[in-house]
């Protein structure tokens, strides 16, 4: 299978990335990926979240004046593309550590994002973050309260990802002044109550708590009531991440597919010559390739700017994560009933391909905070509600 | 395009018959069973609110933790609430409830759990086959197994075991079965057959006490000397393998049956290689393949049920979502993007329905169910007093005669455009629900997001139990195709079916 037409302009450096996330992947992921996803009936991979924290795929796309690699949109999207083509779980958690910092960049938080390269454990260098929500348009259950010249919050923060795991959480709140702020809460202090793991339908070895919150002592992130610009100006940034975790998964879908219709036989043949099993290899290869450019043109988006780049950075990653989810159960159905089993990946693939879909709200929001913003283009007073 | 059926421009491609069978249906069809239907509808909607809701998502966890836990406790209440006996005909010792309406009773169950609903359906799918051979001697022994299970409080389930490691698709079609690569072999021995060989992902296996089994006295021509044997627990011989580890519809085991020097007697022999052959004039490969279509013809109905059902199920979950979200201060209902998500996801659902039903008209008029759902059939059936049945009737149905003329209707007096029209819209029915069942799942969790991917919310379980619809009964690519086989293909001169 070609590596994909929109992969030939990659820079060296890049290729070695995305080298080295596909061996990472191969060589830490593939053998346990299978018990890593029964979390939480099945322990968490941790010495492959602290290897992962040793290459420093938490800090990726971190300045490097904070220590971190210092890399775009773009490098991020081929690491986690790589490495969601054999389990998107770890990508999740990649990616949810990503945008929590990315959140503290944007808000001018440089501080609390210092000495995370330096952590001495994984769980020290990641930030939980509530990844399934967007603030601004599902308002926060948490209050921040200033009290003796400090923060605390009250509230119950539904479905943070890697709370588990973390020592840190980034928290959206509302305070008197309304809108939004973030605040930084340590998830083992006073006032915090952490849930059991919540069960996911997919990527659950990037495993999500809910938080209780009663008078947590918290640190603001950024200026209060500033949080809506500062999650935008992320949430752009971070889309084409998010949907290069779809087209990753897209992938690992379409090879298993491949193999397994060169060697199934059914009517006296190999069913990769019954023409409508072609027809549907073709439609997921098409996929693979339409998803492949979608992430590239996304993350040159981002990278370039440029009229419209906002607007052309959300359809490129909503499409993919539409045909991701679109890709993988047609994934299953070429493996027939095997195809449902757990052995064969592929219902993995599935349930991923949906839990990423629902990253940073629901896709039904992004599909009308696109048209909004579509409208806005012409004439602004469309676009009034969006930051 | 040829004419199909009739001479005049009513029996024009698309045949009036074709197209309409519920209309015509609907005027043969005895007014009791709408009374009949409406109480299955509502015991299904009590065990639901009892016995299903509150139960799914705990045992969808348990399985979770524990692959090879058995939903036994389920499966007494079931049996408990008489559903294992619900649609077995009074004349062999069930409540006699009309066929039909277990879709009814399916949809239901899959609106709050496919799985659940599976441990019910599939045993059908086992009576439908024990009945598909029109033995009815055994038919009347393996159902009054049953009957005796449900007055004990000991579930006697049964199961139908088809499926080979290397063989799905193929064994059910009989085109596709010549070229098959089958292993599990039935050798002629004195007094009955001696099979060796597997079954995989068999609904209900290790719940099931009778299995109909499908096996091949020559592996190289499988398609003429198909055997239908009934299997009991505690067989020498017979034992059950591993149980599958699926992604959904956890309630319901796919397990391992394995069968080696397994002695299966005559009187347990539903049809033989031999009695097919005395079938349709002597076209085996025909009677074969018409034993395929009665079978499937009602459990693709089931199936398509099921689809409706899980369609349901994630439909009440977007609805109660939507009136109880704000988005954007205002309640989600009151967006009317949302109001137009919902009366698609609703439209799914109902369109759903009529697929299932049709398919169920066509079946009380052209296939499995129209004798006993012939008017006075159907009354005698419903009234005949117990002591008269047991005294007059079961003895008969000992009577080789019996089956001999059961088997005269069904096969040799039943024109082959009546079984194309039940097999082709069963198959619609089944792609078409199946597929609006994942569809409606996806548009709730494009809806939902978190909420619908947490296990607590319900949706993501009816996605992960909806993806294997499309799967069972035939892939919907094997229904599309036997879609075109029964409903299009004789329209048109030349067209042929797996020749390409
Ligand atoms: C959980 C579960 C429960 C089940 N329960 C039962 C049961 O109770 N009893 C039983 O007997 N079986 C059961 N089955 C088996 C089920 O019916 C088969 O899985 C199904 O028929 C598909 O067969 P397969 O899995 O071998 O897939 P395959 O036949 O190998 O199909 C693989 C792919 O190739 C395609 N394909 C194959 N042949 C063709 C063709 N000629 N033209 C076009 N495309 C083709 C298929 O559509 C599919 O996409 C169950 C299966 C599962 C997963």
């Amino acid at each position: 299978m070609s590596e994909g037409v929109a992969s030939l302009g990659a820079d060296a450096e890049l290729s070695m990335l995305r080298e080295m996330a596909a061996s990472f992947a191969a060589g830490e992921l593939l053998r346990g990926r299978e018990e890593a996803d029964r979390f939480p009936f099945s322990p968490l991979p941790l010495a492959t979240l602290e290897k992962a924290h040793g290459l420093g795929l938490f800090s990726l796309t971190l300045p490097e004046e904070l220590g971190g690699g210092g890399r775009g949109t773009e490098a991020l999207a081929l690491l986690l593309e790589a490495i969601a083509e054999i389990d998107a779980s770890l990508g999740g958690v990649i990616f949810v550590n990503a945008l929590a910092q990315e959140i503290c960049l944007r808000s001018g938080a440089r501080e609390a994002l210092k000495g995370l390269v330096e952590a001495e454990s994984a769980a020290q260098a990641l930030i939980a973050f509530p990844a399934w929500d967007d603030p601004r348009f599902t308002a926060p259950t948490v209050c921040a309260v200033e009290r003796d010249g400090g923060w605390s919050l009250e509230g119950k923060a539904e479905y943070v990802a890697l709370s588990g795991l973390a020592r840190r959480a980034l928290i959206p709140a509302v305070t008197s002044k309304g809108g939004i702020s973030f605040y930084l809460v340590g998830l083992r202090g006073e006032g915090v109550a952490v849930s059991d793991p919540v069960v996911s339908l997919g990527l659950r070895a990037c495993p999500c708590h809910d938080l209780q919150l009663s008078g947590a002592e918290a640190a603001p992130v950024g200026e209060e009531a500033r949080g809506k610009e500062a999650y935008e100006e992320a949430y752009i940034r971070m889309l084409p991440a998010a949907a290069a975790l779809s087209a990753g998964i897209l992938r690992g879908s379409l090879r298993e597919a491949l193999d397994y219709v060169r060697q199934r036989r059914q009517g006296g043949r190999l069913i990769a010559d019954w023409s409508e099993v072609r027809m549907i290899l073709a439609g997921m290869a098409a996929a693979d390739q339409e998803a492949e450019m979608l992430v590239r043109g996304a993350c040159r988006a981002v990278e370039e700017g440029g009229p419209g780049w906002r607007l052309a950075v959300r359809a490129a990653s909503l499409r993919a994560m539409d045909l991701a989810c679109e890709a993988t159960t047609d994934g299953i159905q070429l493996l027939g009933g095997n195809g449902y089993m757990v052995e064969y990946h592929q219902e993995k693939r599935f349930r991923d391909s949906r839990q990423v879909q629902a990253l940073m709200g629901t896709q039904d929001m992004k599909r009308q905070e696109y048209a909004r913003l579509l409208l806005a283009e012409e004439s602004p007073e469309w676009g009034r509600d969006v930051c | 395009m040829r004419k199909s059926g009739r001479g005049s421009l009513i029996g024009e491609y698309p045949a009036f018959d074709d197209i309409y069978c519920g209309l015509r249906a609907l005027r043969r069809m005895p007014k009791a069973v709408i009374g009949e239907t409406e109480k299955a509808v509502e015991l299904a909607r009590r065990f639901n609110r009892e016995v299903v809701r509150p139960r799914a998502l705990e045992l969808d966890l348990r399985k979770q933790k524990d692959p090879d836990y058995l939903p036994w406790d389920l499966v007494r209440e079931a049996n408990r609430w008489g559903f294992y006996t619900m649609f077995i005909p009074r004349i062999f010792g069930g409540k006699g409830v009309n066929f039909p309406a277990l879709s009814c009773v399916l949809e239901e169950l899959a609106s709050g759990c496919t799985g659940i609903a599976n441990l019910v359906g599939v045993h059908y799918l086992g009576v439908a086959t024990l009945c598909a051979s029109w033995n009815i001697r055994l038919m009347n022994r393996v159902m009054r197994d049953t009957v005796a299970g449900y007055r004990s409080g000991e579930p006697c389930l049964i199961s139908l075991a088809v499926t080979e490691p290397d063989a799905g698709t193929d064994v059910e079609e009989v085109e596709l079965v010549r070229k098959a690569r089958v292993s599990c072999h039935a050798r002629r021995v004195k007094g009955g057959y001696v099979v060796n060989g597997r079954k995989i992902f068999i609904s209900n296996g290790h719940l099931s006490t009778w299995h109909m089994l499908i096996a091949y006295e020559d592996l190289k021509r499988p398609q003429s000397t198909t055997v239908m044997l009934a299997v009991r627990n505690g067989t020498p011989g017979f034992s059950f393998g591993r149980q599958e580890h699926k992604m959904g519809q956890k309630a319901c085991p796919a397990s391992e049956l394995i069968f080696e020097d397994c002695f299966v007697p005559d009187e347990n022999v539903c049809v033989s290689a031999e009695q097919s052959a005395g079938l349709l004039g002597g076209a085996v490969e025909d009677a074969i393949m018409q034993v395929i279509d009665y079978v499937v013809s009602g459990s693709r109905a089931g199936v398509g049920a099921f689809g409706t059902g899980v369609a349901r199920g994630a439909f009440e979950e977007a609805l109660h979502y939507a009136a109880s979200t704000e988005v954007e201060g205002k309640p989600l209902i009151n967006h009317e993007w949302a109001q137009c998500l919902l009366a698609e996801m609703y439209k799914n659902v109902a369109v759903s329905r009529l697929t299932y039903m049709e398919t169920n008209y066509a079946n009380s008029l052209y296939g499995m169910f129209k004798v006993l759902n012939y008017r006075p059939v159907f009354y005698l059936f419903k009234y005949l007093p117990r002591p008269v049945i047991d005294r007059v009737i079961r003895p008969l149905l000992d009577l080789d005669a019996v089956t001999r003329l059961f088997r005269k209707i069904y096969f040799d007096w039943q024109p082959p455009p009546f079984t194309r029209r039940t097999s082709g819209w069963a198959s619609l029915s089944k792609f078409a629900a199946t597929d609006a069942g994942v569809r409606n799942c996806q548009l709730a969790l494009e809806l939902m997001g978190r909420a619908g991917l947490r296990h607590d919310g319900g949706v993501e379980k009816h996605l992960r139990d909806s993806k294997l619809l499309q799967i069972y009964e035939g892939t919907n690519q094997l229904n599309r195709l036997n879609l075109f086989k029964c409903l299009i293909a004789p329209s048109v001169p030349g067209a042929v079916v797996f020749d390409e």
